[in-house]
């Protein structure tokens, strides 16, 4: 009887971890431009946390946000668009790992392909692209799972 | 000289005669309770009698007895299936020892692989990584850093054209 209970105990165990292992994730993916001007609005809350960091590696003081898309992924391997007026960031999700997605993106700005890359997204790492320089600034896309 | 205690038991057992049977049932404060008393523990005396004879057992058949144990004994080995004793547990120290043990070995292992896959190309599993990347102009070139505030994986492309201002429209 003791075996037997040890045993269910052991299976609801992994049936948790199981689920819990697969539970849904929201990948937020941006594009954004950063720009230098004498009086910058606030970061936009998405990434908000990482205001400094940002402002350190690109060395702009404001971000706005031009595109962005919030992606519930379910399996894992689904695929969305994150767009602007001229410029389009469709991600592809291949699959997922314990803490991961493995993505595919390419950068389009309107019908030209300026930028693919295959990446995997991490639960606690950001991921940042620096684009082409626009205008006075600088595109730069996001992909955060939040 | 036999104390009172000695007469009495003898008395219950009957073993009293004469003179000295005469004395003692002459001594009894109360005759008739030590009647009373002498009747049950005879009846007491009678049924232990009757219950361990039950059990009791000859030279003859204790010999038998123990034989068949022995041949009893011997058929269970040589079936290769003895018959757990009540009480008795699969887990001795033995096999508690050894299981400990297999299931140490097992996490080692399982551990070993797991930290080898996660750690590929020397970067933490925690990291997102940039697998590879193109781009349309072959002057372009990219770099792949990782700040150590909040984890930014950042991939650097230079080189893309740039473009007007009014491509920063949402």
């Amino acid at each position: 009887m003791s075996h037997r209970s040890a045993a269910l105990a052991v299976a609801v165990f992994m049936l948790g971890m199981t689920s819990c292992g697969r539970e849904s994730k929201v990948v937020w993916s941006g594009l954004v431009i950063a720009t230098n001007v004498p009086a910058p609005t606030p970061i936009p809350a998405e990434f908000s946390w990482l205001e400094g960091t940002f402002k350190g590696i690109f060395g702009y003081n404001q971000f706005q946000v031009i595109g962005q898309s919030r992606k519930i992924l379910k399996t894992g391997e689904e695929d969305w668009l994150a767009k602007s007026n001229y410029f389009a960031l469709h991600v592809d999700s291949k699959g997922t790992t314990r803490d991961s997605y493995l993505l595919n993106l390419k950068l389009f700005q309107q019908e030209k392909l300026l930028l693919e890359t295959d990446a995997k997204l991490s639960k606690t790492s950001p991921l940042v692209i620096k684009g082409p320089q626009v205008g006075n600034g600088l595109l730069v896309l996001v992909l955060v799972i939040e | 000289m036999k104390t009172f205690e000695e007469k009495f038991t003898a008395w219950i057992d009957g073993q009293l005669t004469g003179k000295e049977l005469v004395e003692f049932e002459a001594s009894l404060p109360d005759k008739a309770a030590a009647e009373l008393e002498k009747e049950q523990a005879q009846k007491l005396g009678a049924f232990l009698k009757e219950q361990l004879g039950a059990h009791s057992m000859t030279n003859e058949e204790f010999f038998h007895h123990q034989l068949r144990e022995q041949i009893d004994h011997e058929e269970g080995i040589g079936a290769g299936a003895p018959a757990r004793r009540s009480g008795e547990t699969w887990w001795t120290i033995g096999r508690l020892l050894w299981t400990g043990a297999a299931s140490l070995a097992v996490f080692i292992v399982c551990t070993f692989f797991i930290m080898r896959d996660e750690k590929v190309g020397g970067q933490s599993p925690l990291l997102s990584q940039v697998l590879g990347a193109r781009v349309d102009n072959p002057e372009a070139n990219i770099s792949i850093f990782e700040t150590k505030e909040h984890k930014v994986t950042v991939l650097w492309v230079n080189g893309l054209e740039s473009l007007p201002s009014e491509y920063a429209a949402q």
